[in-house]
């Protein structure tokens, strides 16, 4: 049974310039729910996932996590939050220990449980070996599961994620896929953007998608369905149905 | 489906033409979208380059006048004009010297550390190419640089002694060649560094011990003079200089034979000229085509090499033991250094802030270089200062008494002023770049439950107390050799704190407001002009803020008056502005780090 919202937006508006980013996106997501948020290139996501998380301010509209106001509480809001961006930028010349550490610090977390809590996300993400090796001297692979032990530290309420699986080999997208699943379970909000239908698909329990910065579809797996044309079963269809049909006949004609 | 029949940039020219288009589009495309401010100063220094090239050329005409006067000549006792013939075998031979060294640490960060490395390793594009493109790109700001200024005086030298029209576009062509030359064994060199060491260390090193040579040989001349030699030049040090130079223009030095081969030439000596020249030219294309043929092997299995080293350290890391299996448990909120008492002192925050950024600057050696600048400074102008000994002269000629008191409290004061000095460098990097410090890794500090008043204050932190540190190490050692008393240390140990402080607060406010997160290259962290308008007022603030301690001083002792009523005043006055310059710009601009990185 999906608890609170513990993210809400409403009528978020982001405009640079002439250009509107984010054109009046309004949507919930409970806690105990993994929510994926997909849309095309340049459509709006990432946009509203800094709104969110406070890194953008709106340009008119609300966001509130765990019941804070981003703008009017940014504090108890990004207390509530973790967030692991699309590109892991991490400070190069600080070891994967003292990364942790330093964001127990910012989170103001005890000490001894930020010790603890590194060593077991260390491991959990297979850096024990490297946890005293420098960050620049990490794969890709490894910065990205680096980054999200950053955003896990402070155990969050709300988890937000910019293409968490991007650069991960099998094993290590399977184990974040498994960490969302188990953080859904214990009441946390996930809101997680992907371009992986596969993974929204088998890991999300609804599905928000944004095309030109606008919400053009919010729900459950059969909801989207429901909306799509007749025989519209995957959710790759739906996709393209509601963003990308004319693109994608584009392409066919350009394959032939 | 169509197929895409092959491309032409297999093969090697094309490839290069087509490498270099892209760098040039690249320019066009940045100078076509960057602001209307920024094309006009591009426009402007365009042809500020002209007016001083044409600066150049004459300056160059003037001096080889006077080269040529028989003043000179009856001056330093002996004819010149094998001098003026040994020029060009000077210039040339610094072209090439220069061009080596000086690209060893571009042609590193071109060949190796570029990001569009991956890219073009991984396009159909030849390896000679790439290698050439690289090379070209890194070359040519030093070669224009070289060129500016050599090319004036040795197409002058040409028109003084009526040299024949073959010399001037042998002299162009000599000066490509030398240039490819020097920067193909340059490249050899980096190909062999980066096979041996991981190439971002070697240039985090190089770009330390460049910026230490640099800086030391700069100041040795200041240290020299200081210690008494004498800056003028008398007749017979030039005709030794002359006579030295003009030795070095010896056949048996194969770098000679360029210069020597197109002297010849202009003279009208054929047969030395075509042999020396040709030589030249052989030899130099000869360099080249090996390190050409080279980084067809080298630069390639040096670049997959790297990833291999990485690999393998993986690897070794996977092996090591892991670590033991704990319980999973909640994390709560707490102080940080619960158990200490400086920890009740700062948020935890802070002192997250204050323990990472000084364990960065500690470790990337780009820091380092810039830290330690100002100590080197600090201890060449203190031996300048004991040397000139900090006394007044011996008499007092016509000046007046309050003149004299008022140089006296001056120099009294010197300790503190050498104090400032140093902390106004090691302040204009710390702080002013407290903020652009961060780069893309700002996204960590911004999403984070962390105050703007927190964060300020650990960057000021950041930025201060190394500085005063630095500032006390000086203050106390010039103090002690000085014998100042310890009232009037005291009183310079406030001023210097004090003065300090408020300059760090100017920066540091402009620095935020100015903040530059989008760099890639360290040496592009200042950016912008609000970081350099706070270095502008910091340098006004400081001598206003020193003489608002040393100006009461001055007053009471210019009228007579007990040295406590200057002191008191010096102390109201001094830290009252200088604590309002540490507090109100941060302050002000507090709301404005709050939204920073949005742009």
């Amino acid at each position: 049974m999906p608890g609170p919202a513990l993210i809400e937006t409403r009528n978020l508006v982001k405009r640079y310039g002439d250009k509107m980013a984010v054109n009046n996106v309004s949507l919930d997501v409970n806690g105990g729910e993994v929510f994926g948020f997909l849309g095309p290139n340049g459509a709006g996501k990432t946009t509203t996932i800094k709104m969110i998380v406070g890194l953008l301010q709106p340009t008119s509209g609300t966001v509130k996590v765990a019941g804070y106001d981003v703008q009017t509480q940014p504090l108890l809001a990004k207390a509530s939050c973790g967030y692991v961006p699309d590109t892991p930028n991490l400070y190069a010349k600080l070891t994967g220990r003292e990364l942790l550490r330093f964001v127990g610090d910012l989170y103001d977390l005890d000490r001894k449980q930020v010790a603890q809590r590194t060593d077991e996300l260390l491991r959990m993400f297979d850096l024990t070996a490297a946890a005293d090796d420098t960050v620049d001297s990490y794969s890709h692979g490894m910065q990205q599961k680096a980054s999200l032990s950053s955003a896990l530290m402070h155990d969050p309420k709300v988890l937000v994620l910019d293409e968490p699986t991007v650069g991960l080999d099998p094993k290590s997208a399977r184990l974040i896929k498994d960490i969302l699943r188990q953080m859904a379970e214990r009441g946390a909000a996930v809101f997680l953007s992907t371009h992986i239908l596969e993974i929204a698909e088998r890991m999300c329990d609804r599905i928000g998608i944004i095309n030109k910065g606008e919400l053009v579809a919010v729900g459950t797996m059969n909801e989207l369905r429901s909306l799509g044309k007749t025989g519209e079963v995957s959710l790759e269809d739906i996709f393209l149905g509601l963003t990308g049909a004319a693109e994608e006949a584009e392409i066919a004609e350009i394959l032939k | 489906m169509r197929t895409i029949a092959p491309s032409r940039s297999y093969r090697f020219l094309p490839a290069v033409w087509k490498l270099i288009r892209l760098r040039l589009q690249i320019s066009f495309n940045g100078f076509k979208h960057a602001r209307t401010i920024r094309k006009i100063l591009t426009i402007v220094a365009g042809f500020g380059l002209l007016a001083f090239t044409g600066m150049v050329s004459f300056v160059s005409w003037l001096l080889l006048d006077f080269l040529r006067s028989p003043q000179l000549t009856q001056y330093v006792g002996m004819d010149v004009a094998p001098f003026l013939q040994a020029m060009p075998v000077l210039i040339l031979t610094a072209l090439f010297v220069g061009i080596l060294l000086s690209s060893f640490g571009v042609l590193l960060q071109a060949l190796y550390l570029s990001g569009d490395m991956d890219f073009l390793l991984a396009s159909p594009v030849p390896i000679r190419a790439v290698f050439v493109t690289k090379l070209l790109q890194a070359v040519l700001p030093n070669f224009g640089l070289i060129a500016l200024f050599g090319l004036p005086v040795l197409y002058g030298l040409g028109f003084a002694g009526h040299y024949n029209l073959l010399y001037y576009p042998l002299i162009l062509l000599t000066m490509i060649a030398l240039t490819l030359a020097a920067a193909g064994l340059s490249a050899l060199l980096v190909m062999l560094v980066a096979r041996l060491f991981p190439a971002r260390r070697a240039a985090e090193i190089l770009a330390f011990i460049g910026a230490i040579l640099a800086f030391t040989c700069s100041q040795a001349g200041n240290l020299y003079n200081s210690f008494g030699h004498s800056t003028d030049v008398s007749g017979a040090q030039v005709s030794n200089m002359f006579t030295l130079l003009m030795r070095f223009n010896t056949p048996w030095l194969p770098l000679n034979w360029a210069g020597q081969g197109l002297v010849a030439l202009g003279e009208g000596r054929w047969l030395t000229g075509i042999l020396l020249v040709t030589l030249t030219l052989g030899l130099s294309v000869a360099a080249f085509m090996v390190a050409l043929a080279t980084a067809e092997h080298w630069y390639y299995s040096g670049w997959a090499g790297m990833q291999v080293v990485a690999r393998r350290k993986q690897q070794l890391r996977n092996v090591r033991p892991a670590a033991r299996s704990e319980a999973s448990h909640p994390v709560t909120p707490s102080r940080v250094f619960p158990d200490l008492w400086m920890g009740h002192l700062l948020p935890a925050p802070v002192w997250g802030i204050l323990w990472k950024d000084f364990l960065l600057l500690r470790r990337d050696l780009r820091n380092l270089s810039q830290l330690i600048s100002p100590l080197i400074f600090g201890v060449i102008y203190s031996l300048m200062l004991f040397r000139t000994g900090g006394q007044l002269p011996a008499g007092q000629g016509d000046a007046p008494d309050w003149f004299i008191n008022s140089f006296r409290i001056l120099l009294a004061y010197g300790n503190v002023g050498m104090s400032l000095f140093v902390g106004w460098m090691l302040l204009g990097r710390l702080s002013g770049m407290a903020f652009s410090s961060e780069g893309r890794n700002y996204w960590m500090l911004k999403a984070a439950p962390v105050r703007a008043g927190h964060l300020l204050t650990a960057k000021f932190l950041v930025a201060y107390l190394p500085t005063l540190a630095l500032g006390l190490f000086f203050l106390i050692g010039i103090s002690f050799l000085q014998k100042i008393p310890l009232a009037g240390f005291l009183y310079s140990l406030v001023a210097v704190a004090m003065c300090l402080a408020g300059m760090n607060g100017i920066l540091l406010a402009f620095g935020a407001l100015g903040a530059n997160f989008k760099w890639e290259d360290p040496r592009k962290m200042s950016a912008g002009s609000l970081g350099c308008l706070g270095q502008f007022l910091a340098m006004l603030y400081l001598p206003l803020a020193f003489g608002l301690f040393i100006g009461p001083l001055w007053l009471v002792s210019a009228f007579n008056w007990s040295q406590v009523y200057g002191t008191l005043a010096g102390l109201i006055l001094g830290v009252g502005v200088t604590g309002t310059c540490a507090f109100l710009p941060p302050w002000l601009v507090r709301a404005k780090v709050e939204r920073l990185g949005e742009a």
